[in-house]
């Protein structure tokens, strides 16, 4: 994709934090930069503590970097025109509570810039899509943790932003609740939006994302299309067998460089995809029998368990 | 930028009347304004200017009280409870934010100064008390002085503590009460340095003896048109200036 398709752009950004009253800095952001591209999901992912929420903050313009420069659609964040075409749901939202979640998105709709004309079609419509609609007209201080999570996702949403940017947006959200904010993302992708979303829970970002950054200590470690890293890695099978006569394991360790785990008469091993084979035919000629062979993918979880690893060293 | 302002200063007035805050300090103050009633009958010759001299002052401490009190958790709360993050993120620059949060308080002050007056009006007109044009002049002072302490108050909102700013505001209403005496005091001193820091001190603090026209209106003494325009021009100048340094200050601020 060309420069021109590119939504944000962050480039070398560098951001201290005075942890006290003292003059000590700590350094949070070490010169970070990626570009997310338009219509695309951006995955930003790290441990607590990596710089993520600082980065997001940043991009929102609620923390100044100190040194580098940040853009969104071509503006630099500093700006506020172009925010008309930003969503943004932060991490563990508040809002006003004395507010019922209609008068909210009302309220959220007009600071956007919404017409009168648009704004109730628009406020109904969202409501109806974050399931919403049966506890519109009740103040927020009675709304659960996720239903707040669910008005946070319509205010991002309530004036049909091009790029969305969601701070943990599956945070305080049930299994059936994480389904439909994952299928709510996906819907906006097809729709031609870029969200640039934010969190730990890397299933999510494996079932969602295009492209992911781990960012570690305040330094991305990695970032790649999540296609390319499933394709880079090697594939494994995970085998289970039984009645394996008892010399039999020692040569399979030795021949194909496996480790065997023993649950009783079962013998449970990670092999290697191109030995997979190899190993079937050696353990069907002595007698043995095959109860499973489970084709193993290298998660992301592994990679960010490295990265993280690396990156901490 | 219009409608922006006038849409943080409307949900800002909202909670308001949301709140329970409001309600206390109003009643209060209709409860002290009605008890003017009592205390005025104790005096045979002074009932109407005793009732008078007391509901003013309950409509200007309670006006003061609700300004500061609500005004330094303005800013901060907004922080604190991270409303804010949503908000900023919106085509809104921190400049209108905080416009609007001040008109909206401005906003709430005066609507809470019209239920009092139209009790004080009440009170005056059932017990004979004369109403005048002055009583009219000396009420558009006290909501002149409480837009000015609602700057004051949003300033320090816009960069310390709801305990810190409580302590500033209240200083600087009481202080401003005083500088117009200190400088009068200073003036008879023999100590330049006396004179010249009692002097500034009136310059650069808020004249806030200026908008009390109360003695005036409560004993029918003569004003002149310069008695109202003149606080009028220098309160809404003052709140300007202090209302552009709370600015400048919330512009420079990270909201961690």
């Amino acid at each position: 994709m060309d420069a021109s398709n590119t939504i944000v752009r962050v480039e070398n950004l560098v951001k201290d934090f005075r942890p006290g009253l003292g003059l000590r800095r700590k350094r949070v952001l070490h010169g970070i930069s990626f570009e997310v591209q338009e219509g695309e999901i951006f995955g930003f992912v790290g441990p607590n503590g990596a710089g993520k929420t600082t980065t997001l903050k940043i991009l929102m313009d609620l923390i100044r970097a100190d040194e580098g420069r940040a853009s969104i659609l071509g503006s630099d964040v500093g700006e506020t025109a172009f925010r008309r075409h930003v969503g943004y749901l932060p991490e563990n939202p508040y809002f006003y509570d004395y507010l019922t979640g209609r008068e909210l998105l009302h309220f959220y709709a007009r600071l956007s810039g919404v017409t009168a004309g648009r704004r109730a079609g628009r406020v109904d419509a969202l409501l109806r899509l974050v399931g919403l609609s049966h506890a519109s007209d009740a103040r927020l201080r009675t709304y659960s943790k996720g239903m707040l999570q669910r008005v946070g996702i319509a205010q991002a949403l309530v004036h049909e932003p091009k790029v969305i940017f969601l701070d943990e947006p599956m945070s305080g959200l049930d299994p059936i609740g994480r389904k439909e904010v994952r299928d709510l993302i996906l819907r906006l992708r097809n729709e031609g939006k870029t969200v640039f979303m934010s969190t730990h829970i890397l299933p999510d970002v494996e079932m969602t994302c295009d492209r992911v950054a781990i960012i570690v200590n305040g330094r991305i470690r990695h970032e790649s299309a999540i296609d390319q890293i499933f394709a880079d890695s090697e594939r494994e099978a995970d085998l289970v067998l039984a009645n394996l006569p008892p010399e039999i394991p020692g040569q399979l360790e030795e021949v194909f460089g496996v480790t065997l785990r023993g649950h009783g008469d079962r013998i449970e091993v990670r092999v290697r995809e191109k030995d997979v084979q190899g190993v079937l035919q050696s353990a069907l000629a002595v007698g043995a029998q095959v109860i499973s062979v489970t084709p193993h993918r290298v998660s992301l979880e592994s990679i960010f368990l490295n990265v993280v690893e690396e990156g901490s060293r | 930028m219009i409608d922006r302002i006038w849409t943080i200063a409307t949900n800002t007035v909202r909670e308001a009347i949301r709140s329970k805050l409001l309600y206390v300090l109003l009643g209060f103050a209709i409860l002290v304004i009605l008890s003017g009633i009592v205390v005025g009958s104790l005096s045979y010759v002074e009932s109407a200017r005793i009732l008078q001299d007391v509901g003013l002052a309950a409509i200007r401490i309670s006006g003061v009280a609700i300004a500061i009190f609500v005004g330094v958790s303005l800013i901060h709360a907004e922080v604190d409870r991270r409303t804010i993050y949503t908000i900023l993120a919106k085509p809104i620059s921190r400049g209108e934010f905080l416009l609007g949060k001040f008109l909206g308080l401005v906003m709430t002050t005066w609507l809470q100064m019209t239920v009092m007056v139209v009790f004080f009006v009440a009170v005056s007109l059932l017990t004979g008390a004369p109403v005048t044009l002055t009583h009219g002049a000396a009420i558009l002072l006290i909501c002149v002085e409480l837009t000015l302490m609602v700057a004051i108050a949003t300033f320090f909102s816009a960069f310390t503590t709801p305990m810190l700013a409580t302590f500033f505001s209240i200083g600087v209403w009481v202080v401003g009460c005083l500088t117009r005496n200190l400088r009068d005091l200073g003036a008879v001193s023999d100590v330049d340095s006396v004179r010249l820091t009692t002097v500034w001190l009136h310059r650069i603090l808020p004249d806030l003896a200026s908008f009390n026209l109360s003695i005036e209106a409560v004993h029918g003494l003569p004003i002149s048109a310069a008695d109202v325009w003149l606080p009028l021009v220098y309160g809404v100048g003052y709140a300007a200036i202090v209302l552009v340094g709370a600015m400048a200050i919330f512009e420079r601020r990270d909201f961690r």
